[in-house]
C-alpha cells in the first residue's frame, strides 16, 4: 500500500473542508516557459493567436527562470500540480521520461494524419527521443557557432567578411590571413600605449560555448557514450589544449576578455560589448538577434553594419559545435491531452515558428520553414528585419552540431564542470590540474550513480507503526507519571477545558512538527522521489553522506566556518552598537533605527545590494579599495595585486574570498541582535552602576561585573539563535552564488535544498537534515550546560 | 569628551551602515549607460525615475499583485499566530491539567527546533494532499500555535495580577469570559510584540513560497524581487529599483509602529 493512498482520506476531508472547487467548462492550459522578457513577449502573441484559433481553450503562461526551471518542474511533478505543457530540452527530459512524467508523442501523432515529423531536422528530432520514443517536439534549433561580427571593424583593418571556410589553430597564421581565426582575431584587437585592451578581436557568449567549439572539432568529447556515460575523457590533451589557449587569449594576448572582465569590469554582458563597439566579434546562437535589432536601429546614431559567420573549423577542416535547441513536451498529469497535443502542435509548429523566426529569435525546427522567406530575409523584408543577412548560414550550421550527453546522470555530473571554468580561466589554477581534479571527482560520483541497485520497497506499515509508537511513546513520558491524580470533577473539568485551549498547539504539533519529524526520521532511511514509490535504502543514506557524498564535508566546512566567524563577530558587533547607543545623546533612536534598518530589508534585496557592493570594478568595496577610478587612495593596490594579479579583486567570484564576503555582508545584519540586546542593556538598573562606581570600580570592571552577568540571557538567547540561523543559511547562498564558484559558498542548507529539490532526493535529504539537526542539538544543549547560571525568569513558577 | 568619541563612534557606523543603501538607491536613478560610466559614489545627475515606472509597468511581473499577495498572506499569519498561541498560552500559565510541565518542556524544546528538520516532510505533505501552488502552506500552519510566541505570551501573562481573575471567577465567570475579557485586554503590548514579529517573519520568509509557489501571479514580494531578477539579469538599474521598491513597505511600517516594536523587543529580550 502506497503512503498517496493512505493519505488520500485525509487530502479529500481537508481539500473538502477548504471549499476547495476545481474549474470545469471550458479548458484551461497552464504553459511552464523558460523564455525571459523579450521572448516572453512574443510567446504570449503566439499564445494569443492559438486561443483565437481554439475557442473554448484557454492557455495560462508561467515563465521560470532558467536557471531554476528544471528544479520548478521537477517538483511540480512531485506535487502533482504539474503544468499542461511545457518548455524543454535534450539535456533535461531523461529525467521526466524515465520517470514516465511526460508523454511520449507518438500516439498523438499517428492520430493526426496531417502532422509530418519528417520535415522537422533529424538532429532535433533524435536528440529528444530516448528509447525510440519521441518525447519532446522540437521548436528550434540554435547552432552556438555563429560568430557575430561588425562589418566596419573588419573593414577598417583591412579584412573582408569571415569566409566560410575560415579555421583556427593553435597558432596564429598571418599568411592565410581572413581565413585564420586567430590572426583576425589579433587584428581585430585594439590596445593602449600602456598595452591595455581598449577594443577586444573576440568574446563567447559565455566561455563554453567558445570551448566546446575547440574541444568538438578536433574530435573531442566530455563522455565516452551520451546515452550512458562511464568514461569522462576530460584530462584529454585536446580538452587541456583547449583551455590552454583560451586562457592564453584572455591573459597573454588580451584579445578575449575573461569572465572577471566580463560579469563585472566591463558591467556587461557580450551583447552590449558587441552593441557598443567594444569588442568586434561575438560567438552565440541566434537568439541574441532580437536584442542586437532593437539596439542597432539602422538610421540611428550608433549603428553599425553586422552579420553573422559559422564558427571556424578546425585546420584539418572538421566544423564542430555546441547547440541550443528546445521544444515542447506534454505532462502525464495534464487532464486535456488532446488540447495540450493542440498547444503543442502550436507552439513547436508553423504558426509559431513563423512568429519566432520573423522576431529573429529562433531557427524553426522545420527545415522548409527554416529554408524559407519567414528565416529568410529577401527583397521584400522590411530594413529593420534584414539583420543579419546571411542566415542561410544557419541551415549550414546544423550539419555541424554536437548535443550535450542526454543521460539523466549527466546533469549532476556536469556540476563538477563548473569549478573548472571559474578556476581555469581565472586563472587560478592551470587548466590540467583543473580538469584532472574534476574528472578525478566525476568520475568517483559517476561511478556510485551507476552502482546504485535495485532496492526492495519501503516498508510503510512498519515504519508507520514504529512512528506511531514513538509518538505514543513521548505521550507516555509526559502523562505516565499524572495517572490517578486526577480524579476531583472540579480538576477534572478544569483539565477538560485546558485541552480545549491547548487544542490549537496539540494538533499542531503533531501536523505541522512532532508527525513530521518523524516522518522525515522514516525517509531518512529510504530513497525516494514522491513520483515513484518509495525504496528501502536503510543507513546507506548515512554513510553516502560521509563516504561518498562530494559536497558534505565541503558544505559542513563552508557552513562550519561561516558560523565560527560571523556569530561571535555579530554578537561583538551587536554588543557594540547596543553599548554605544545606550547613552544619553541627542538623536539616539535615528542611530537605533539605521543600525536596525539592514536587519528589515528584504533578503533578496539585501543579496542584489550586496552582489552589487562586491563587483570587482565599478562595486562600493573595490571602489574604497582601489578608489573610484584606480587612483589608489589607500595605497592598497600593490598590496592587493599579489592576490588578483589579474585585476581588482572578483570578491564573488573569486574562491578565496567569496566566504569571508559573505561573512561581511552577513555584519550589516547585526541591527536584528543590537537591539534585543540595547534591551536588555535598558533593563539593567542604574543602582548596580552607581554601587559600583562608588566602590571605585572602572568602566571595564563596570562591564565584566555588572553589564556582562546581567546581559546574560540575552546574550545566550541571540547566540544560540544567531548559532541556529547561521547553520541554516540558505537565501544569500541561493541568490548571491548558488554555492560556487567551487563549493566554497556551498552552505549546508543548499545543499540540502539541492539534493532535495534539484535531484528530487527526498529520502537522501531528510537524512542530511537530521545530521544537521543532531550537530545543532548537541552545540545548544552544550551552550545550556555550559551557561547553567544563566536561565530564563519563570521557567518554573 | 567621552560623549563626542561616541558621538563620532555612531556617526562612523551610521554612515557604514547606509552605505549600501546609498548605492542601492544611487544605483537605481541611474540610466544603463550612466551606470557604466559613472563611478559608484556619484548620484545621478538627472534621477531616472523612468527606472521605477518601467519596473512597475513590466508586462510579466507584476509588483502590485505581489504587495497584496504578501500583505494578505503575511495579515492571516499575524491574525492567526496571535489568536492561537494566546489560547495555549492562557492554558499553560492559569490552567491546571495533567501532564502541564512535561507538556511545557516539549513547547521549549520546539521553540529550538531547526527549521529544516521538518522542512522536507512538510513538503511531502503538502504535496499529497496537493496544498502547493496555493498559499495555505504559508497560512494553515499560522492558526496552530508557534512554540515561541506561546512562551512569550505565557511569561507575560504569569506577571499579570490575578486578582481581578480570581474575582470574576468567584462571579461564576468562564474561563473564556476570563481570557477575552480580562486575560487579552490587558495583554495587548504583548499581543502587539507577537504580532509584529509573526508579520515580519511572514514577510520576509523566502523560502517558503519559494518551495510552495509556482504561479507567477501567486508570488510574494521576495519570491517575485528574485523571479524579476531572472528574467531581468544584469540589468542593475532596474534590479536596484525594484529592491527598493520591495524593501520600503516594511521600511514604512517599522517607522510608523516603532514604539509598539521596541517595546516588544524589551518584553522578549529583556527576559
Amino acid at each position: 500500500m502506497s503512503l498517496s493512498r493512505l493519505l488520500r482520506p485525509l487530502a479529500v476531508l481537508v481539500s473538502v473542508a477548504c471549499g476547495w472547487a476545481v474549474s470545469a467548462s471550458p479548458v484551461q492550459l497552464r504553459l511552464t516557459v523558460w523564455e525571459g522578457d523579450q521572448a516572453l513577449t512574443i510567446l504570449k502573441k503566439v499564445v494569443q493567436d492559438f486561443e483565437r484559433a481554439n475557442p473554448g481553450i484557454t492557455v495560462k503562461v508561467e515563465p521560470v527562470n532558467y536557471g531554476n526551471y528544471q528544479e520548478k518542474l521537477l517538483t511540480q511533478v512531485a506535487a502533482r500540480v504539474a503544468p499542461d505543457v511545457a518548455m524543454m530540452d535534450p539535456a533535461n527530459f531523461q529525467r521526466y521520461a524515465r520517470r514516465q512524467a511526460i508523454l511520449p508523442l507518438q500516439p498523438f501523432m499517428q492520430k493526426d494524419p496531417d502532422f509530418r515529423l519528417e520535415e522537422y531536422y533529424p538532429q532535433i528530432v533524435a536528440a529528444h527521443s530516448f528509447s525510440g520514443q519521441l518525447y519532446v517536439l522540437p521548436r528550434d534549433i540554435a547552432p552556438i557557432g555563429l560568430i557575430y561580427y561588425n562589418k566596419s571593424h573588419l573593414r577598417a583593418a583591412g579584412l573582408p567578411d569571415p569566409p566560410r571556410d575560415w579555421t583556427w589553430d593553435f597558432q596564429a597564421r598571418p599568411e592565410f590571413g581572413e581565413r585564420d581565426f586567430l590572426n583576425v582575431v589579433n587584428k581585430l584587437t585594439k590596445k593602449d600605449a600602456s598595452g591595455k585592451t581598449t577594443r577586444y578581436g573576440f568574446v563567447p557568449g559565455w566561455p563554453q560555448a567558445i570551448l566546446d567549439v575547440f574541444i568538438y572539432s578536433q574530435g573531442a568529447r566530455y563522455a565516452d557514450n551520451p546515452e550512458n556515460p562511464s568514461e569522462l575523457p576530460w584530462d584529454d590533451p585536446r580538452v587541456v589544449n583547449a583551455f590552454d589557449l583560451l586562457v592564453r587569449m584572455q591573459f597573454e594576448e588580451r584579445t578575449v576578455p575573461s569572465p572577471s572582465d566580463m560579469t563585472s569590469a566591463l558591467m556587461m554582458g557580450s551583447t552590449d560589448l558587441f552593441v557598443q563597439g567594444r569588442v568586434s566579434m561575438m560567438q552565440s546562437g541566434i537568439w541574441e538577434v532580437p536584442n542586437l535589432r532593437k539596439k542597432l536601429i539602422p538610421g540611428t546614431p550608433g549603428f553599425f553594419e553586422w552579420d553573422i559567420a559559422l564558427a571556424p573549423a578546425f585546420r584539418d577542416g572538421t566544423r564542430a559545435m555546441p547547440t541550443g535547441g528546445s521544444g515542447y513536451c506534454i505532462m502525464s498529469q495534464t487532464a486535456h491531452p488532446e488540447a495540450a497535443w493542440k498547444l503543442t502542435k502550436w507552439l513547436a509548429g508553423e504558426p509559431a515558428m513563423i512568429a519566432m523566426a520573423r522576431a529573429g529569435l529562433a531557427q524553426p525546427a522545420i527545415r522548409r520553414l527554416a529554408q524559407s522567406d519567414a528565416w529568410l530575409p529577401g527583397p521584400g523584408t522590411p530594413l529593420a528585419e534584414q539583420y543579419p543577412r546571411s542566415r542561410i548560414l544557419t541551415d549550414l550550421a546544423v550539419d555541424s552540431v554536437v548535443f550535450d550527453p542526454t543521460s539523466d546522470l549527466w546533469p549532476e555530473v556536469k556540476t563538477f564542470w563548473t569549478p573548472v571554468l571559474d578556476r581555469a580561466l581565472s586563472g587560478s589554477q592551470s587548466p590540467r590540474e583543473a580538469l584532472t581534479e574534476a574528472k578525478a571527482r566525476a568520475t568517483d560520483r559517476l561511478a556510485v550513480l551507476r552502482s546504485e541497485k535495485a532496492l526492495p520497497a519501503f516498508p510503510w506499515i512498519p515504519a508507520l507503526g514504529l512512528g506511531l509508537a514513538m509518538v505514543g511513546g513521548l505521550a507516555f513520558w509526559v502523562f505516565w507519571p499524572e495517572r490517578g491524580k486526577w480524579s476531583g470533577r472540579a480538576e477534572r473539568k478544569e483539565a477538560r477545558i485546558a485541552f480545549l485551549f491547548l487544542a490549537p498547539w496539540i494538533i499542531g504539533t503533531l501536523l505541522f512538527t512532532l508527525g513530521p519529524m518523524v516522518f522525515s526520521l522514516m525517509m531518512s532511511f529510504s530513497d525516494w522521489d514522491i513520483i515513484q514509490p518509495a525504496k528501502f535504502r536503510g543507513v546507506q543514506n548515512y554513510s553516502e553522506a560521509v563516504s561518498t557524498d562530494p559536497r558534505f564535508w565541503p558544505s559542513i566546512a563552508v557552513t562550519s566556518i561561516y558560523t565560527v566567524v560571523s556569530v561571535p563577530l555579530g554578537l561583538a558587533l551587536a554588543l557594540g552598537m547596543a553599548l554605544l547607543l545606550n547613552t544619553r545623546l541627542r538623536g539616539i533612536p535615528l542611530f537605533r533605527t539605521l543600525f536596525y534598518l539592514p536587519a528589515l530589508a528584504s533578503g533578496v534585496a539585501v543579496a542584489l545590494i550586496w552582489k552589487a557592493v562586491f563587483r570587482a570594478e565599478g562595486g562600493l568595496l573595490n571602489a574604497i579599495l582601489y578608489g573610484p577610478n584606480g587612483e589608489d587612495p589607500l595605497r592598497l593596490a600593490g598590496w592587493l595585486n599579489q592576490f588578483s594579479p589579474n585585476g581588482p579583486i572578483n570578491w564573488l567570484g573569486d574562491e578565496r574570498t567569496a566566504l569571508a564576503s559573505m561573512i561581511l555582508m552577513s555584519l550589516w545584519g547585526a541591527g536584528g541582535a543590537m537591539v534585543v540586546l540595547l534591551a536588555g542593556l535598558q533593563g539593567i538598573p542604574e543602582m548596580y552602576y552607581e554601587a559600583a562606581t562608588l566602590d571605585g570600580a572602572s568602566v571595564w570592571q563596570r562591564f565584566r561585573a555588572v553589564t556582562v552577568p546581567m546581559l546574560g540571557p540575552a546574550l545566550l538567547f541571540s547566540f544560540i539563535t544567531g548559532l541556529i540561523g547561521s547553520f541554516q543559511v540558505f537565501t544569500q547562498a541561493f541568490v548571491m552564488t548558488s554555492g560556487g564558484p567551487g563549493d566554497s559558498t556551498r552552505f549546508y542548507m543548499l545543499h540540502l535544498y539541492q539534493q532535495a529539490f534539484v535531484n528530487l532526493r527526498m529520502g537522501y535529504a531528510s537524512a542530511l537534515a537530521w545530521v544537521l539537526f543532531a550537530i545543532i542539538l548537541v552545540l545548544t544543549i552544550a551552550q545550556l550546560r555550559l551557561n547553567k547560571n544563566v536561565y530564563y525568569e519563570g521557567a518554573q513558577r | 569628551m567621552r560623549r563626542l568619541a561616541i558621538w563620532v563612534a555612531l556617526v562612523l557606523g551610521a554612515v557604514v551602515f547606509a552605505l549600501p543603501f546609498y548605492v542601492m538607491i544611487a544605483m537605481s536613478l541611474k540610466t544603463a549607460a550612466e551606470l557604466a560610466s559613472t563611478s559608484v559614489w556619484a548620484w545621478p545627475v538627472n534621477p531616472a525615475w523612468d527606472n521605477y515606472q518601467q519596473v512597475l509597468t513590466n508586462a510579466n511581473v507584476s509588483f502590485a499583485t505581489f504587495l497584496r499577495n504578501t500583505t494578505v498572506i503575511a495579515l492571516l499569519t499575524t491574525l492567526g499566530s496571535v489568536l492561537s498561541s494566546a489560547l495555549v498560552a492562557y492554558a499553560f500559565a492559569r490552567l491546571r491539567f495533567p501532564g502541564r510541565d512535561r507538556l511545557f518542556l516539549l513547547v521549549l524544546a520546539t521553540m529550538m527546533l531547526p527549521g529544516i528538520v521538518t522542512l522536507i516532510p512538510s513538503y511531502v505533505m503538502f504535496a499529497q494532499i496537493r496544498w502547493v501552488d496555493t498559499w495555505l502552506p504559508l497560512i494553515v500552519p499560522a492558526f496552530f500555535g508557534g512554540a515561541y510566541n506561546i512562551f512569550l505570551l505565557r511569561q507575560f501573562f504569569l506577571s499579570i495580577p490575578r486578582e481581578m481573575e480570581e474575582a470574576a471567577f468567584l462571579d461564576g465567570a468562564s474561563h473564556w469570559a476570563i481570557f477575552s475579557k480580562i486575560v487579552l485586554p490587558l495583554s495587548m503590548p504583548a499581543l502587539a510584540t507577537v504580532g509584529i514579529f509573526a508579520f515580519i517573519w511572514s514577510w520576509r520568509d523566502f523560502l517558503g513560497p519559494l518551495l510552495f509557489l509556482n504561479d507567477p501571479e501567486k508570488q510574494t514580494l521576495e519570491t517575485g524581487l528574485r523571479l524579476y531578477q531572472s528574467l531581468n539579469a544584469e540589468q542593475w538599474h532596474l534590479l536596484m529599483a525594484a529592491s527598493v521598491m520591495v524593501c520600503i513597505p516594511l521600511i514604512i511600517l517599522f517607522l510608523v509602529g516603532q514604539r509598539a516594536f521596541i517595546r516588544g523587543i524589551v518584553l522578549t529580550g529583556g527576559k
